[in-house]
């Protein structure tokens, strides 16, 4: 009975697994940009399945509300906001002898990696102090939020810190239009007037840059 | 029980898949495609480890929840980026020719 179980489980990985590899293949490969998108948002979630799977259900739901829904979302957003990105026929693909480098890189990378987890006497089971399935998300929140908040606050600046420095990214070059003046308190900038009426009347051609 | 070993192999094929794109791809997109598919292997890799250890502890799975917040801002900043670039060039392809200083076409 027990031999079943780990067989069914072992089944469960290894189709959890292809279709994961599979749609990572389909989402570097496809010629169309948006369906690429798309099949990134699906291996996130499929992803998510192996992290069931290990028995850690809370990062399995950051997983798909972090990767499937906010950055295969921002990515799709990317090819929208960008004019002419979804147009296949325009983009350049990789000449043969730069995806024969790639290739032989990348499996390089794999065989290391791959012989490194075939040699390691790694561990076969799971830690045996680990506490049962429900009382997971518990545990870690207790853990997370006590002694260890600092993760939590770390995440947290990271996060205000890039929202902050994408705003002023791409503000960067309408603040390069301030012209600085020395004023009652210091040095003061102004806009200047006539610029920015002159952007308003001109049709602009970007879609949605602002 | 699975073994360790082909959760590492999973992660693995994923790093070396990703790094095949952000090699040999010349859309900003798919490169930051690829770059998001190596680190869903090496979150795979972090989380298997962390709960095969021989002494539970949460650190794996707390360090995971760090690593998603920074994936999801630096792919905000990427797209901020890309952007730019397209502003900047009119394109997103990587192999025109641009130069890096003020030209004429800023």
């Amino acid at each position: 009975m027990m031999q079943i179980e780990v067989l069914f489980e072992q089944i469960e990985f290894l189709a959890i697994a292809s279709i994961v590899i599979i749609l990572a293949f389909l989402a570097l490969e496809h010629r169309n940009i948006v369906y690429a998108a798309l099949f990134f948002g699906f291996m996130a979630s499929f992803v998510a399945g192996i992290f069931l799977l290990l028995e850690a259900p809370f990062i399995a739901g950051m997983q798909i509300a972090v990767y499937t829904g906010g950055i295969s979302a921002l990515i799709i957003f990317a090819v929208l906001l960008i004019p002419r990105a979804q147009d296949s026929s325009l983009e350049t693909f990789a000449t043969p002898r730069r995806r024969r480098i790639g290739l032989v890189i990348s499996g390089l990378v794999g065989l290391l990696s791959g012989g490194l987890a075939l040699v390691f006497p790694w561990y076969d089971t799971f830690a045996p102090d680990m506490p049962p399935l429900e009382l997971n998300m518990e545990l870690l929140s207790q853990w997370l939020w006590s002694e260890n908040v600092i993760y939590v606050q770390i995440a947290a600046l990271i996060l205000l810190t890039s929202i902050v420095g994408a705003i002023a990214i791409l503000k960067m070059d309408k603040a390069e239009r301030l012209i600085s003046i020395h004023g009652e308190f210091g040095i003061e900038s102004v806009e200047e007037p006539i610029e920015d009426e002159a952007t308003i009347e001109e049709p602009s051609e970007e879609v949605g840059d602002e | 029980m699975i073994p360790l070993s082909w959760y590492l192999i999973l992660s693995f094929i994923l790093i070396a898949l990703g790094a095949y794109g952000m090699m040999v791809k010349r859309n900003l997109i798919r490169i930051l495609i690829g770059a998001e598919i190596m680190g869903n292997g090496v979150n795979i890799a972090l989380v298997a480890v962390s709960i095969y250890s021989p002494s539970f502890s949460f650190v794996g799975q707390g360090l995971i929840i760090l690593v998603i917040s920074v994936a999801a801002a630096h792919t905000a900043l990427a797209m901020v980026l890309m952007l730019m670039y397209h502003r900047r060039y009119g394109t997103v392809d990587l192999g025109t020719p641009i130069s890096l200083g003020d030209n004429e076409n800023v």
